[in-house]
Protein backbone atom coordinates (compact mmCIF):
# COMPACT_ATOMS: atom_id res chain seq x y z
CA UNK A 1 0.00 0.00 0.00
CA UNK A 2 1.60 3.49 -0.76
CA UNK A 3 0.77 6.23 1.42
CA UNK A 4 -0.12 8.66 -0.85
CA UNK A 5 -3.25 5.86 -2.11
CA UNK A 6 -4.23 5.81 1.79
CA UNK A 7 -4.21 9.61 2.25
CA UNK A 8 -6.30 9.77 -0.93
CA UNK A 9 -9.00 7.10 0.46
CA UNK A 10 -8.49 8.71 4.50
CA UNK A 11 -9.62 12.15 2.81
CA UNK A 12 -11.98 10.60 0.44
CA UNK A 13 -14.37 9.20 3.69
CA UNK A 14 -16.36 12.12 4.16
CA UNK A 15 -17.81 11.60 0.76
CA UNK A 16 -17.89 7.60 0.78
CA UNK A 17 -19.82 7.56 4.31
CA UNK A 18 -22.50 10.23 2.89
CA UNK A 19 -22.96 8.11 -0.50
CA UNK A 20 -23.40 4.92 1.59
CA UNK A 21 -25.82 6.53 4.24
CA UNK A 22 -28.00 7.47 1.22
CA UNK A 23 -27.84 4.05 0.01
CA UNK A 24 -28.32 2.26 3.28
CA UNK A 25 -30.37 4.35 5.14
CA UNK A 26 -28.70 3.57 7.80
CA UNK A 27 -25.81 4.50 10.02
CA UNK A 28 -24.13 1.44 10.66
CA UNK A 29 -25.07 -0.44 7.42
CA UNK A 30 -23.30 2.69 5.28
CA UNK A 31 -20.21 2.41 7.68
CA UNK A 32 -19.58 -1.40 7.09
CA UNK A 33 -20.40 -0.79 3.23
CA UNK A 34 -17.58 1.98 3.60
CA UNK A 35 -15.72 -0.17 5.64
CA UNK A 36 -15.66 -3.24 3.20
CA UNK A 37 -14.93 -1.00 0.05
CA UNK A 38 -11.90 0.59 1.64
CA UNK A 39 -10.97 -3.22 1.91
CA UNK A 40 -11.22 -3.74 -1.46
CA UNK A 41 -9.55 -0.83 -2.36
CA UNK A 42 -6.40 -1.55 -1.14
CA UNK A 43 -6.01 -4.92 -2.29
CA UNK A 44 -7.19 -4.11 -5.43
CA UNK A 45 -5.41 -0.63 -5.56
CA UNK A 46 -2.85 -1.65 -8.59
CA UNK A 47 -6.09 -1.76 -10.71
CA UNK A 48 -6.43 1.88 -10.08
CA UNK A 49 -5.63 4.06 -13.35
CA UNK A 50 -3.42 7.46 -12.46
CA UNK A 51 -5.13 9.96 -14.27
CA UNK A 52 -8.90 9.08 -13.99
CA UNK A 53 -11.11 10.15 -10.93
CA UNK A 54 -10.23 8.32 -7.21
CA UNK A 55 -13.79 9.47 -6.15
CA UNK A 56 -15.69 7.87 -9.37
CA UNK A 57 -13.32 4.56 -8.70
CA UNK A 58 -14.56 4.26 -5.23
CA UNK A 59 -18.07 5.24 -5.30
CA UNK A 60 -18.13 2.16 -7.95
CA UNK A 61 -16.75 0.17 -5.69
CA UNK A 62 -19.10 1.03 -2.91
CA UNK A 63 -21.90 0.85 -5.62
CA UNK A 64 -20.62 -2.61 -6.75
CA UNK A 65 -20.25 -3.95 -2.98
CA UNK A 66 -24.36 -2.57 -2.50
CA UNK A 67 -25.84 -4.16 -5.15
CA UNK A 68 -23.96 -7.62 -4.28
CA UNK A 69 -25.36 -6.99 -0.74
CA UNK A 70 -28.94 -6.15 -2.09
CA UNK A 71 -28.69 -9.56 -3.97
CA UNK A 72 -27.18 -11.16 -1.21
CA UNK A 73 -28.69 -10.86 2.02
CA UNK A 74 -32.21 -9.40 0.87
CA UNK A 75 -30.89 -5.88 2.98
CA UNK A 76 -34.28 -4.44 3.25
CA UNK A 77 -35.66 -0.67 4.10
CA UNK A 78 -36.83 -1.78 7.12
CA UNK A 79 -33.53 -1.91 8.86
CA UNK A 80 -32.98 1.03 8.38
CA UNK A 81 -32.11 2.79 12.15
CA UNK A 82 -33.16 5.81 13.19
CA UNK A 83 -29.91 8.30 13.32
CA UNK A 84 -28.59 9.10 16.90
CA UNK A 85 -29.84 12.48 18.53
CA UNK A 86 -26.91 14.51 18.46
CA UNK A 87 -28.26 17.49 19.38
CA UNK A 88 -27.71 19.39 22.59
CA UNK A 89 -30.33 20.24 25.11
CA UNK A 90 -29.11 23.68 24.71
CA UNK A 91 -29.01 24.16 21.38
CA UNK A 92 -31.84 26.93 19.67
CA UNK A 93 -35.21 24.95 19.22
CA UNK A 94 -35.24 26.31 15.27
CA UNK A 95 -31.92 24.86 14.95
CA UNK A 96 -33.00 21.63 16.12
CA UNK A 97 -36.05 21.98 14.48
CA UNK A 98 -34.37 22.64 10.83
CA UNK A 99 -32.22 19.79 11.38
CA UNK A 100 -34.96 17.26 12.00
CA UNK A 101 -36.62 18.69 8.70
CA UNK A 102 -33.33 17.57 7.14
CA UNK A 103 -33.31 14.22 8.80
CA UNK A 104 -36.92 13.87 7.18
CA UNK A 105 -35.50 14.81 3.96
CA UNK A 106 -32.97 11.55 4.44
CA UNK A 107 -35.74 9.07 5.42
CA UNK A 108 -37.51 10.09 2.53
CA UNK A 109 -34.51 9.23 0.27
CA UNK A 110 -34.59 6.41 2.36
CA UNK A 111 -37.78 5.23 0.97
CA UNK A 112 -37.20 5.09 -2.53
CA UNK A 113 -35.98 2.23 -4.54
CA UNK A 114 -32.59 1.29 -3.87
CA UNK A 115 -31.46 2.41 -8.09
CA UNK A 116 -33.37 5.53 -7.59
CA UNK A 117 -31.49 6.44 -4.91
CA UNK A 118 -27.74 5.71 -5.68
CA UNK A 119 -28.74 7.75 -9.29
CA UNK A 120 -30.03 10.71 -6.84
CA UNK A 121 -26.83 10.34 -4.67
CA UNK A 122 -24.31 10.28 -7.40
CA UNK A 123 -25.83 13.23 -9.39
CA UNK A 124 -27.72 15.66 -7.37
CA UNK A 125 -26.07 14.96 -3.64
CA UNK A 126 -22.55 14.00 -5.18
CA UNK A 127 -22.27 16.78 -8.23
CA UNK A 128 -21.93 14.12 -10.91
CA UNK A 129 -22.52 14.30 -14.26
CA UNK A 130 -25.11 11.72 -16.01
CA UNK A 131 -22.56 10.31 -18.32
CA UNK A 132 -19.68 9.98 -15.14
CA UNK A 133 -23.05 8.48 -12.94
CA UNK A 134 -23.65 6.05 -15.78
CA UNK A 135 -20.27 4.76 -15.81
CA UNK A 136 -20.02 4.41 -11.80
CA UNK A 137 -23.53 2.83 -11.85
CA UNK A 138 -22.28 0.95 -15.01
CA UNK A 139 -25.96 1.61 -16.33
CA UNK A 140 -26.85 3.78 -19.68
CA UNK A 141 -27.39 7.79 -19.35
CA UNK A 142 -30.67 7.02 -20.49
CA UNK A 143 -31.46 4.59 -17.50
CA UNK A 144 -29.57 7.11 -15.15
CA UNK A 145 -32.27 9.72 -16.51
CA UNK A 146 -35.24 7.70 -16.11
CA UNK A 147 -34.21 6.76 -12.43
CA UNK A 148 -33.46 10.56 -11.51
CA UNK A 149 -36.67 12.14 -12.98
CA UNK A 150 -38.25 9.50 -11.45
CA UNK A 151 -36.20 9.77 -7.67
CA UNK A 152 -36.49 13.61 -7.81
CA UNK A 153 -40.74 13.07 -8.60
CA UNK A 154 -41.14 10.45 -5.89
CA UNK A 155 -38.93 12.42 -3.09
CA UNK A 156 -41.19 15.47 -4.07
CA UNK A 157 -44.22 14.02 -3.59
CA UNK A 158 -43.02 12.02 -0.56
CA UNK A 159 -41.76 15.92 1.16
CA UNK A 160 -45.29 17.34 -0.05
CA UNK A 161 -47.49 14.71 1.80
CA UNK A 162 -45.00 14.54 4.47
CA UNK A 163 -44.22 17.33 6.98
CA UNK A 164 -44.41 19.45 3.86
CA UNK A 165 -42.10 20.89 1.38
CA UNK A 166 -42.83 23.95 2.01
CA UNK A 167 -42.53 23.87 5.80
CA UNK A 168 -39.11 21.75 5.48
CA UNK A 169 -37.81 24.33 3.08
CA UNK A 170 -38.32 26.93 5.93
CA UNK A 171 -36.93 25.12 8.31
CA UNK A 172 -33.76 24.63 6.37
CA UNK A 173 -33.87 28.12 5.78
CA UNK A 174 -33.82 29.10 9.44
CA UNK A 175 -30.36 27.79 10.09
CA UNK A 176 -28.33 29.26 7.51
CA UNK B 1 -42.62 22.21 -28.13
CA UNK B 2 -44.93 19.74 -26.31
CA UNK B 3 -45.48 20.02 -22.44
CA UNK B 4 -42.34 18.67 -20.79
CA UNK B 5 -41.81 15.93 -19.34
CA UNK B 6 -40.52 15.51 -15.86
CA UNK B 7 -37.50 13.50 -17.51
CA UNK B 8 -36.63 16.74 -19.20
CA UNK B 9 -37.13 19.04 -16.40
CA UNK B 10 -34.83 17.32 -14.19
CA UNK B 11 -32.38 17.01 -16.90
CA UNK B 12 -32.79 20.60 -17.60
CA UNK B 13 -32.48 21.44 -13.97
CA UNK B 14 -29.33 19.40 -13.81
CA UNK B 15 -27.71 20.78 -16.74
CA UNK B 16 -28.42 18.15 -18.98
CA UNK B 17 -29.79 19.67 -22.02
CA UNK B 18 -28.67 20.23 -25.16
CA UNK B 19 -28.96 24.14 -26.81
CA UNK B 20 -32.00 23.36 -28.79
CA UNK B 21 -34.23 21.39 -25.47
CA UNK B 22 -32.96 23.85 -22.91
CA UNK B 23 -34.02 26.81 -25.22
CA UNK B 24 -37.44 24.47 -25.88
CA UNK B 25 -37.80 24.27 -22.10
CA UNK B 26 -37.11 28.13 -21.24
CA UNK B 27 -39.44 28.75 -23.88
CA UNK B 28 -42.12 26.50 -22.28
CA UNK B 29 -41.25 27.86 -18.82
CA UNK B 30 -42.23 31.46 -19.86
CA UNK B 31 -46.06 30.66 -20.92
CA UNK B 32 -46.88 27.70 -18.30
CA UNK B 33 -47.32 28.67 -14.76
CA UNK B 34 -48.21 25.03 -13.84
CA UNK B 35 -44.69 24.07 -14.92
CA UNK B 36 -42.93 26.89 -13.61
CA UNK B 37 -44.21 25.95 -10.32
CA UNK B 38 -42.97 22.03 -10.83
CA UNK B 39 -39.50 23.03 -11.81
CA UNK B 40 -39.67 25.07 -8.39
CA UNK B 41 -40.70 22.24 -6.69
CA UNK B 42 -37.93 19.50 -8.05
CA UNK B 43 -35.83 22.90 -7.09
CA UNK B 44 -36.40 22.73 -3.44
CA UNK B 45 -36.55 19.14 -3.01
CA UNK B 46 -32.85 18.94 -4.68
CA UNK B 47 -31.80 21.31 -2.96
CA UNK B 48 -33.03 19.81 0.45
CA UNK B 49 -31.77 16.60 -0.54
CA UNK B 50 -27.99 18.08 -1.01
CA UNK B 51 -28.47 19.86 2.50
CA UNK B 52 -29.61 16.54 4.21
CA UNK B 53 -26.51 14.61 2.96
CA UNK B 54 -24.32 18.18 3.56
CA UNK B 55 -24.30 17.74 7.03
CA UNK B 56 -23.04 14.07 7.02
CA UNK B 57 -19.89 15.50 5.88
CA UNK B 58 -19.23 17.07 9.14
CA UNK B 59 -20.00 13.91 11.11
CA UNK B 60 -16.52 12.30 12.27
CA UNK B 61 -15.51 9.39 10.99
CA UNK B 62 -15.40 6.02 12.98
CA UNK B 63 -12.20 5.02 14.26
CA UNK B 64 -12.82 1.45 12.17
CA UNK B 65 -12.88 3.63 8.76
CA UNK B 66 -9.56 5.26 9.30
CA UNK B 67 -7.97 2.02 10.71
CA UNK B 68 -9.57 0.48 7.09
CA UNK B 69 -8.63 3.02 5.00
CA UNK B 70 -5.01 3.14 6.56
CA UNK B 71 -4.02 -0.09 6.74
CA UNK B 72 -3.83 -0.26 9.74
CA UNK B 73 -3.45 -3.16 11.69
CA UNK B 74 0.02 -4.40 12.62
CA UNK B 75 2.68 -2.68 15.49
CA UNK B 76 5.85 -3.41 15.33
CA UNK B 77 6.75 -6.29 18.05
CA UNK B 78 7.79 -5.37 21.50
CA UNK B 79 11.54 -5.60 22.47
CA UNK B 80 10.73 -8.84 24.94
CA UNK B 81 9.31 -11.89 23.95
CA UNK B 82 7.70 -13.08 27.31
CA UNK B 83 7.34 -16.86 28.07
CA UNK B 84 3.86 -18.53 27.76
CA UNK B 85 2.03 -19.89 30.92
CA UNK B 86 2.22 -23.40 30.80
CA UNK B 87 -1.43 -24.80 30.58
CA UNK B 88 -2.75 -26.71 33.48
CA UNK B 89 -5.28 -28.30 34.29
CA UNK B 90 -7.18 -28.28 30.67
CA UNK B 91 -9.49 -31.08 31.13
CA UNK B 92 -10.98 -28.61 34.18
CA UNK B 93 -11.76 -25.88 32.30
CA UNK B 94 -14.41 -27.89 30.33
CA UNK B 95 -16.79 -27.87 33.30
CA UNK B 96 -18.04 -24.28 32.48
CA UNK B 97 -19.89 -25.53 29.61
CA UNK B 98 -22.41 -26.69 31.75
CA UNK B 99 -22.24 -23.44 33.20
CA UNK B 100 -24.22 -20.86 30.58
CA UNK B 101 -26.99 -20.75 31.71
CA UNK B 102 -25.72 -19.72 35.30
CA UNK B 103 -23.41 -17.48 33.40
CA UNK B 104 -26.43 -15.50 31.84
CA UNK B 105 -27.50 -14.61 35.43
CA UNK B 106 -24.74 -13.65 35.85
CA UNK B 107 -24.95 -11.31 32.57
CA UNK B 108 -28.45 -9.66 33.69
CA UNK B 109 -26.97 -8.81 36.77
CA UNK B 110 -23.86 -6.83 34.92
CA UNK B 111 -25.73 -5.62 31.99
CA UNK B 112 -25.99 -2.22 33.22
CA UNK B 113 -22.30 -1.29 32.66
CA UNK B 114 -22.36 -1.13 29.25
CA UNK B 115 -21.91 2.82 28.78
CA UNK B 116 -18.74 2.44 31.06
CA UNK B 117 -17.41 0.23 28.94
CA UNK B 118 -17.79 2.02 26.24
CA UNK B 119 -15.72 5.29 26.68
CA UNK B 120 -14.23 6.02 24.03
CA UNK B 121 -10.48 7.51 23.71
CA UNK B 122 -8.64 9.30 20.37
CA UNK B 123 -7.39 7.31 18.01
CA UNK B 124 -3.98 7.55 17.30
CA UNK B 125 -2.07 6.77 14.18
CA UNK B 126 1.42 7.70 14.88
CA UNK B 127 3.40 4.50 16.07
CA UNK B 128 6.84 4.84 17.43
CA UNK B 129 9.75 2.71 16.86
CA UNK B 130 9.33 0.86 20.42
CA UNK B 131 5.67 -0.10 18.97
CA UNK B 132 4.59 2.61 21.26
CA UNK B 133 1.52 4.75 20.03
CA UNK B 134 2.77 8.75 20.07
CA UNK B 135 0.19 11.72 20.74
CA UNK B 136 1.70 14.43 18.46
CA UNK B 137 1.48 12.28 15.54
CA UNK B 138 -2.48 11.90 15.26
CA UNK B 139 -3.69 12.38 12.24
CA UNK B 140 -5.83 15.74 11.51
CA UNK B 141 -8.70 13.16 11.29
CA UNK B 142 -8.66 11.64 14.45
CA UNK B 143 -9.95 14.38 16.82
CA UNK B 144 -13.26 13.54 14.63
CA UNK B 145 -13.24 9.53 15.66
CA UNK B 146 -12.79 10.74 19.35
CA UNK B 147 -17.19 10.05 20.14
CA UNK B 148 -17.21 6.42 18.72
CA UNK B 149 -17.27 3.41 20.52
CA UNK B 150 -15.24 0.50 21.81
CA UNK B 151 -17.70 -1.85 20.79
CA UNK B 152 -18.78 -0.59 17.14
CA UNK B 153 -15.10 -1.13 16.17
CA UNK B 154 -15.21 -4.77 17.29
CA UNK B 155 -18.19 -5.26 16.20
CA UNK B 156 -17.48 -3.90 12.67
CA UNK B 157 -14.23 -6.06 12.85
CA UNK B 158 -15.89 -8.91 13.09
CA UNK B 159 -18.34 -7.65 10.52
CA UNK B 160 -15.53 -7.41 7.94
CA UNK B 161 -14.06 -10.54 8.71
CA UNK B 162 -17.37 -13.01 8.75
CA UNK B 163 -19.52 -11.49 6.21
CA UNK B 164 -18.92 -12.78 2.64
CA UNK B 165 -16.83 -10.51 0.46
CA UNK B 166 -18.82 -9.08 -2.43
CA UNK B 167 -16.24 -9.75 -3.92
CA UNK B 168 -14.38 -12.54 -3.12
CA UNK B 169 -12.43 -14.13 -0.19
CA UNK B 170 -9.65 -11.76 -0.51
CA UNK B 171 -10.08 -10.05 2.55
CA UNK B 172 -9.99 -12.94 5.16
CA UNK B 173 -6.23 -12.08 5.00
CA UNK B 174 -4.66 -12.65 8.35
CA UNK B 175 -1.63 -11.04 10.07
CA UNK B 176 -0.69 -14.21 11.55
CA UNK B 177 -2.51 -17.89 10.14
CA UNK B 178 -2.90 -20.87 12.69
CA UNK B 179 0.16 -22.05 12.80
CA UNK B 180 0.82 -23.36 16.12
CA UNK B 181 3.35 -21.91 18.64
CA UNK B 182 4.11 -19.29 15.92
CA UNK B 183 0.65 -17.45 16.88
CA UNK B 184 1.24 -17.86 20.51
CA UNK B 185 4.47 -15.68 20.39
CA UNK B 186 3.72 -13.11 17.70
CA UNK B 187 0.35 -12.27 20.27
CA UNK B 188 2.11 -12.28 22.84
CA UNK B 189 4.89 -9.79 21.24
CA UNK B 190 1.75 -7.81 20.15
CA UNK B 191 0.07 -7.52 23.40
CA UNK B 192 2.28 -7.53 26.13
CA UNK B 193 2.40 -9.65 28.80
CA UNK B 194 0.81 -13.54 29.27
CA UNK B 195 -1.25 -14.26 26.33
CA UNK B 196 -1.59 -17.42 24.32
CA UNK B 197 -4.31 -18.31 21.90
CA UNK B 198 -7.58 -19.79 23.35
CA UNK B 199 -7.98 -23.67 22.56
CA UNK B 200 -11.90 -23.59 21.64
CA UNK B 201 -11.79 -26.77 19.95
CA UNK B 202 -14.45 -28.46 22.47
CA UNK B 203 -16.86 -25.83 21.21
CA UNK B 204 -16.27 -26.85 17.35
CA UNK B 205 -14.30 -23.62 16.92
CA UNK B 206 -11.34 -23.64 14.67
CA UNK B 207 -8.85 -21.25 15.29
CA UNK B 208 -7.66 -19.77 11.37
CA UNK B 209 -5.58 -16.89 12.07
CA UNK B 210 -5.55 -13.93 13.93
CA UNK B 211 -5.15 -9.92 12.76
CA UNK B 212 -3.38 -7.11 14.76
CA UNK B 213 -5.36 -4.21 15.22
CA UNK B 214 -4.98 -1.46 16.72
CA UNK B 215 -8.31 0.23 18.61
CA UNK B 216 -8.30 3.07 20.02
CA UNK B 217 -4.69 3.90 20.06
CA UNK B 218 -3.95 0.74 21.95
CA UNK B 219 -2.41 -2.60 20.11
CA UNK B 220 -5.89 -5.18 20.02
CA UNK B 221 -5.71 -8.85 18.17
CA UNK B 222 -8.76 -10.38 16.41
CA UNK B 223 -8.81 -13.88 16.76
CA UNK B 224 -10.86 -15.85 14.02
CA UNK B 225 -12.22 -18.94 14.80
CA UNK B 226 -14.82 -20.99 12.07
CA UNK B 227 -17.01 -24.25 12.34
CA UNK B 228 -19.02 -26.21 10.05
CA UNK B 229 -22.03 -25.21 11.98
CA UNK B 230 -23.36 -22.34 10.60
CA UNK B 231 -25.37 -21.29 13.50
CA UNK B 232 -22.36 -21.03 15.92
CA UNK B 233 -19.52 -19.03 13.90
CA UNK B 234 -17.79 -17.85 12.80
CA UNK B 235 -16.83 -16.37 16.32
CA UNK B 236 -14.21 -13.36 16.57
CA UNK B 237 -12.28 -12.97 19.82
CA UNK B 238 -10.91 -9.81 20.40
CA UNK B 239 -8.31 -8.96 22.67
CA UNK B 240 -6.80 -5.92 23.60
CA UNK B 241 -4.49 -3.42 26.08
CA UNK B 242 -6.54 -1.53 28.22
CA UNK B 243 -6.31 1.37 30.96
CA UNK B 244 -9.84 1.22 32.33
CA UNK B 245 -11.03 -0.27 35.30
CA UNK B 246 -12.29 -3.79 35.41
CA UNK B 247 -15.70 -4.70 33.91
CA UNK B 248 -17.19 -7.65 34.34
CA UNK B 249 -18.38 -9.91 31.63
CA UNK B 250 -21.49 -8.11 30.00
CA UNK B 251 -23.59 -8.59 26.96
CA UNK B 252 -24.37 -6.60 23.75
CA UNK B 253 -25.91 -6.25 20.63
CA UNK B 254 -25.17 -4.79 17.08
CA UNK B 255 -27.43 -5.31 15.13
CA UNK B 256 -27.50 -8.91 14.40
CA UNK B 257 -24.31 -9.45 15.99
CA UNK B 258 -24.00 -10.44 19.54
CA UNK B 259 -20.87 -9.49 22.26
CA UNK B 260 -19.33 -10.35 25.50
CA UNK B 261 -17.09 -8.25 26.68
CA UNK B 262 -14.89 -7.67 29.89
CA UNK B 263 -12.01 -5.94 31.04
CA UNK B 264 -9.55 -7.50 33.16
CA UNK B 265 -6.30 -6.41 34.85
CA UNK B 266 -5.42 -4.59 31.90
CA UNK B 267 -6.73 -5.88 29.33
CA UNK B 268 -10.44 -6.52 27.60
CA UNK B 269 -11.68 -9.09 25.69
CA UNK B 270 -14.63 -9.52 23.18
CA UNK B 271 -16.26 -12.25 21.89
CA UNK B 272 -18.41 -11.22 18.94
CA UNK B 273 -20.69 -13.57 16.58
CA UNK B 274 -24.08 -14.81 15.67
CA UNK B 275 -24.33 -17.64 18.18
CA UNK B 276 -26.56 -17.51 20.94
CA UNK B 277 -26.20 -15.79 24.20
CA UNK B 278 -25.74 -19.17 25.91
CA UNK B 279 -22.96 -20.58 23.71
CA UNK B 280 -21.52 -17.11 23.73
CA UNK B 281 -21.30 -17.45 27.89
CA UNK B 282 -19.81 -20.71 27.75
CA UNK B 283 -17.07 -19.69 25.48
CA UNK B 284 -16.23 -16.51 28.07
CA UNK B 285 -16.48 -18.53 30.89
CA UNK B 286 -13.70 -21.16 28.86
CA UNK B 287 -11.49 -18.23 27.73
CA UNK B 288 -11.34 -16.21 30.68
CA UNK B 289 -10.29 -19.64 32.49
CA UNK B 290 -7.87 -20.13 30.36
CA UNK B 291 -6.33 -16.62 29.96
CA UNK B 292 -6.64 -16.05 33.62
CA UNK B 293 -8.67 -13.32 32.72
CA UNK B 294 -11.44 -13.48 35.22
Amino acid sequence: MTDAFSERLVASLPRLRRFARGLTGAVAQADDLVQSACERALTRQHQFQEGTRFDSWMFRIIQTIWIDQIRSRDVRKEETEVEDDRFGSDEPVRRVEARLALEEVRRAAARLPADQRAALMLVTVEGFSYKEAAEIAQVPVGTIMSRLARARVALTALLESGSGLRGSVSDAKAQR
Amino acid sequence: MQKPSDELLVAYLDGELGEAELAGVDAYLERDEAVRERVRALTLSGSLLSEAFDELLDEPVPERLLAAATGVKALPAAATILAFRPKTGIGSSRWWIGMAAAASLFGVVFGGSIGYFTATEPFLHGKEADGQVKQSQMAPLDATAVNNSWLDNVAGYHNLFAAPPAGGSDSTVFDIPANGDDANQKISQHIPGDLKIPDLKPWGLEFKGLRQLVIEGRPAAQLYYTTDNKALGPITVVIATSKRTDVAPTYDQRQNINLLYWRHMGRAYAIVGQADKGYMWGLANDIAWQLNAI
